[in-house]
């Protein structure tokens, strides 16, 4: 009994359907906070692409998604995580929205991400790799990593929606960039990336072993290579290695 | 669950990120802070580096909304190890959730959802509240919500409820005074009546908080405004029967300045001193 009277209530509240209570007014109350609590979750995890878009049309995307995408999870925070997705459908003409809601979310991903440290360049001295090590050695990504290919430059339109000009900022297109995302300390941190760096970064990613990806660059390509891996051990991209036991 | 919680007599405050930065800097006049548990499960980075900071100024007092112990379909296993996770690394003064449900498997309402008062929604929550504390290995204090509808199915008052499970599971009472004013509003039921049947030896902590005016005569529990007349009131009472007990300022939405909040608990010391 009290799981039907539990499934007729919530079926309720988050459709509109007649329920079990006996006080109808009562009913509004929980309907009106369902909605509100969850288009408020999307408001806040996504304030950057409302503000792109538009209260109207955001709130027409909210409504459709709360409609369509009832929350699993226990906590409020993950309700947001099907999103960007929905925002890909409905805005299929303009993929930089989609995109740009990717970055919010992950960037909170990202500040909550389960504390693990930075590999340092420090580190890896310590680590005292012999020569043949570097050919199996494989990196762990930074607490918080995300990556995606995007269409448009995500970052100019992050940096020009964090100011306080009134007017929308330009948007040129991207070159076949991809967005990284990770957590350095306390701090998220993005940045969009060439398809060349990409091309050598990707592979780590997937697990190859850095004289895999040491043998793909070539003599030619070897000292950009190492250029970029000085970058990544700076920026914080990676949290460990992996060495075969 | 036989292990006990000692009383503690102190007056708190819900830490809230508007906040944090004055609870690190300066000792802030409270005797303990409570939590949304929420807000420090399954996470790590700056959030939880706030806590250890806190939890090393401040007994800490954990307050969860999701475990949703009038569930049929049983505890979600997942946050419950998330929460006894955090219990362990904060050893806070307790844990205390809601009596209510807050959603099915697959949909989460995020929202405490009123119960029939009925043997088996009894039964449930005794399961489940057993089930809680014996993985959190502590007894657990359980909060009266604010409600806005009632079940014809329901064969008892909330306060007989709240009685025997409180008799049945071990568990102790955290007693949220503008609930029990706001139920009684929407209800129609004495909240004096409410406040004498709750077995004293069970309350370990009372909850203020504000509420607002709904439809039709109806009152919702926002805690987005300062504690009302009729709740301090019933405050009064609630000490009377009661006797000294930790005493929190629950606010939620329009976070006021710390020293409006301050300022309000220091109305609730001067209650406590009538008393004496």
């Amino acid at each position: 009994m009290l799981a039907k009277l539990q499934r007729r209530f919530i079926t309720e509240i988050a459709e509109g359907d007649d329920g079990p209570a006996s006080s109808s007014r009562g009913m509004a109350i929980y309907r009106n906070a369902y909605r509100a609590r969850l288009a408020d979750a999307l408001a806040t995890s996504f304030e950057r692409t409302q503000y792109w878009v538009g209260d109207e049309l955001f709130s027409a995307a909210s409504a459709h998604y709360i409609l369509t995408q009832p929350p699993v999870s226990w906590t409020l925070d993950a309700y947001g995580a099907q999103f960007p997705a929905a925002l890909a459908k409905l805005f299929g003409e303009d993929p930089e929205v989609a995109e740009l809601a990717w970055l919010e979310w992950h960037m909170q991903q990202a500040f909550a991400a389960r504390d693990i440290g930075a590999l340092t360049a420090a580190d890896l001295a310590q680590a005292g790799l012999a020569e043949s090590d570097w050919e199996d050695l494989r990196l762990v990504p930074a607490a918080g990593f995300a990556c995606r290919p995007i269409t448009h430059d995500i970052a100019s339109l992050w940096h020009g929606l964090s100011g306080t000009a009134d007017d929308l900022p330009p948007m040129p297109n991207a070159d076949e960039a991809v967005l990284l995302i990770w957590r350095k300390d306390f701090s998220p941190q993005f940045r969009q990336i060439g398809p060349a760096e990409w091309a050598a970064l990707d592979p780590m990613l997937r697990g190859d072993s850095f004289g895999a990806v040491a043998a793909a660059a070539g003599e030619h390509g070897i000292a950009l290579l190492g250029q970029w891996f000085a970058q990544w051990l700076g920026e914080g991209l990676f949290s460990a290695i992996r060495l075969p036991t | 669950m036989s292990e006990t919680i000692s009383s503690f007599t102190g007056f708190g405050l819900g830490l809230r990120k508007e906040h944090h930065a004055l609870f690190l800097d300066e000792a802030q006049p409270v005797d303990f802070v409570e939590i949304i548990s929420e807000n420090f499960m399954a996470c790590g980075g700056r959030a939880l580096h706030t806590l250890d900071a806190m939890r090393e100024r401040y007994p800490v007092i954990m307050h969860g909304v999701s475990m949703g112990i009038g569930s049929p379909h049983g505890l979600n296993r997942e946050y419950l190890d998330e929460l006894k996770c955090l219990a362990d690394r904060v050893n806070p003064l307790w844990v205390s959730d809601h009596l209510c449900w807050t959603g099915l498997p697959g949909h989460n309402s995020h929202d405490l959802l009123p119960l029939p008062y009925t043997n088996q929604a009894l039964e449930t929550c005794i399961a489940n509240l057993l089930h809680a504390q014996a993985l959190l290995e502590r007894p657990m204090l359980v909060e009266n919500p604010s409600s806005y509808v009632t079940f014809a199915e329901s064969t008892m008052s909330e306060w007989q409820f709240l009685a025997a499970l409180a008799q049945d599971s071990g568990c102790y009472l955290l007693l949220d005074i503008n609930n029990v004013f706001v139920s009684s509003v929407n209800h129609g039921f004495d909240p004096l009546e409410f406040l004498r049947a709750i077995p004293a030896d069970r309350v370990r902590q009372i909850h203020l908080a504000g509420h607002s005016q709904g439809p039709e005569g109806m009152l919702i529990d926002t805690h987005d405004a300062p504690v009302c007349p009729e709740v301090w009131a019933l405050y009064q009472r609630a000490l009377d029967r009661f006797g000294p007990c930790a005493t929190m300022i629950e606010r939620d939405d329009a976070i006021p300045p710390l020293p409006d909040l301050l300022a309000e608990l220091d109305q609730a010391r001067l209650a406590a001193r009538e008393l004496v």
